[in-house]
């Protein structure tokens, strides 16, 4: 599904972000990518979404090379991923709803589909009665699951969450986790970039850790190294 | 492709009444441009009407030696008809000269009383030529001096108005070289404007295009609702200008009557004739202008 070959990341002058990686993830796996700030996770998630790409080595998605990829061609990779941030990045002056069916409106989809939809994804995150709320009037919790619908309503194939968890409490942690591993059972290939020991030694999956660029460990049904 | 259309030209409306100062000041700033181009075409074709007029009344006078036959006089003027410079040649006979100086100085005792003295006519024939240019004269006047013609010639004068033309070239060359200098700097200002009138409201949706880019949104369709402004900004623009300057045509189309003393400066028939063009080049004009600040504007703040 994915696959990392010696990918190297340098900013200049010299800021190394990635280090010779070599990774394969699977369809359908479930990898948590460990690490301490600034050790090359959230480069790792550019990567992924061609935000950034790898001064060295090759990116695959699917078979499909991204390292070189044409600027044209990226809204359609990002439409196969779905990306989950720790700062909500919701619009504030739309409600729930608005906000989900906003990712669907501007990728040209028909108000037929939206209305169909956007309540299945409001549905899967447990927010079907808080449509109607603006983000100011939900809690960090249901923030994110209302980022979380919005990532899966292109159906997407990989679900990319950087620190998704990292304002939230303990009790909304567990929800948005819960919430990841229900979307992971449908068969959607989850990548959870975090730095929070708890959640990586409670889900007992396939941990990757990654220090100062270099991915230093790799271990089905791993925890939390460093 | 049809729903992101509407939806690109939604944003963009959204994003115009979002921002409606600044959309407001950018318009203000391309009308001003274009009042600017206007008053430029204006004075230029009033500048043209100057010259044509002052040029209407240059001609070469020939007068004849009483002594000389109309059958004569009429040779020399199918002559000058010939040339390719003549636009028209009139013939007045003496009778008809007789009859001018009498209504022009009708009012002056002295010279009817002088003409009283002199036996008979004292006019010969005349021949009143007009040339299609202003520099044909010199060709003609060469002709003239002719041996042919200088020997039943009496005189001839030359109502000179070079210089008054050539004044009128000098001030309205100034007045356009002003007005191209003041339209550039003018221009230069507006597309400062625009460029940054979108950079800030990139700036103002940025967490919008932010998302749009997480999401899957193309590129097209980010750039889109800025391209759509920019042309909704020159439309009302143009529009602005020509709901001030039609008006004002009317306007001032006495006060260049009386000023010229002609009915020929036809201002209002100018822009009657030419509306379409002058106003569909400048609307073409701005929004080239509009959307070429656009996709820099677009390209230098919304790298993917």
């Amino acid at each position: 599904m994915i696959r990392f070959k010696n990918v190297t990341k340098t900013y200049p002058p010299d800021v190394i972000g990635l280090r010779n990686v070599n990774l394969h993830i699977r369809p359908g796996e479930f990898v948590s990518i460990v690490g301490q700030s600034g050790t090359g996770k959230t480069t790792f998630c550019k990567l992924l979404i061609a935000e950034e790409r790898p001064t060295r080595g090759q990116i695959t998605i699917g078979g499909w090379d991204i390292s070189d990829i044409r600027q044209s061609e990226i809204p359609v990779l990002r439409r196969q991923i779905g990306v989950v941030f720790q700062d909500f990045k919701l619009l504030p002056k739309k409600t729930a709803r608005e906000n989900i069916a906003f990712a669907l409106e501007v990728c040209g989809v028909s108000h037929r589909d939206i209305r169909t939809v956007v309540p299945q994804a409001l549905k899967i995150v447990g927010l079907s009665s808080k449509a109607d709320r603006y983000p100011r009037q939900m809690s960090g919790g249901e923030q994110q699951r209302v980022v979380i619908a919005r990532s899966l309503v292109h159906r997407p194939k990989i679900i990319v969450a950087d620190e998704p968890t990292g304002n939230l409490d303990s009790l909304n942690t567990r929800e948005i986790i819960d919430l990841l591993k229900r979307i992971n059972r449908f068969g959607t290939t989850v990548v959870l970039v975090t730095h929070n020991r708890d959640v990586v030694n409670e889900l007992n999956r396939r941990v990757v850790t990654i220090d100062r660029g270099l991915v230093v460990s790799d271990q089905e049904e791993g925890k939390y190294v460093l | 492709m049809i729903i992101s259309g509407i939806r690109i030209i939604k944003f963009a409306f959204q994003d115009f009444f979002r921002n409606f100062w600044l959309s407001l000041a950018t318009v203000s700033v391309l009308t001003l441009t274009l009042l600017t181009v206007n008053g430029l075409i204006a004075v230029n074709f009033l500048g043209k009407m100057a010259i044509s007029e002052a040029e209407d009344r240059v001609d070469v006078g020939i007068h004849f030696r009483p002594e000389i036959g109309e059958e004569r006089i009429q040779t020399v003027k199918i002559t000058l008809m010939g040339m390719p410079e003549v636009r028209d040649v009139e013939y007045v006979s003496p009778a008809e000269s007789l009859r001018r100086f009498s209504e022009q100085y009708g009012d002056d005792a002295l010279v009817i009383e002088s003409l009283g003295e002199v036996d008979g006519n004292p006019f010969g024939s005349t021949l009143v030529v007009r040339a299609r240019s202003i520099g044909d004269y010199e060709k003609i006047i060469k002709t003239l001096d002719d041996p042919a013609f200088a020997e039943i010639i009496e005189e001839r004068d030359f109502d000179d108005r070079q210089e008054i033309i050539g004044r009128i070239e000098t001030i309205s060359r100034r007045i356009e070289a002003f007005g191209l200098g003041a339209s550039a700097a003018i221009a230069i200002v507006t597309f400062l404007i625009v460029l940054n009138t979108i950079r800030v409201s990139i700036y103002t949706h940025r967490e919008e295009i932010r998302i749009m880019r997480l999401v899957g949104a193309s590129n097209g369709f980010i750039r889109g609702p800025f391209y759509v402004q920019a042309v909704a900004w020159s439309v009302l623009a143009v529009a602005l200008t020509a709901a001030v300057t039609v008006p004002t045509v009317f306007f001032v189309q006495p006060y260049l009557e009386r000023f010229f003393g002609s009915t020929s400066v036809d201002l209002v028939g100018f822009y009657r004739v030419n509306l379409l063009e002058i106003f569909g080049v400048q609307l073409l004009a701005v929004m080239a202008m509009s959307i070429i600040t656009t996709k820099m504007a677009t390209a230098r703040y919304l790298r993917t």
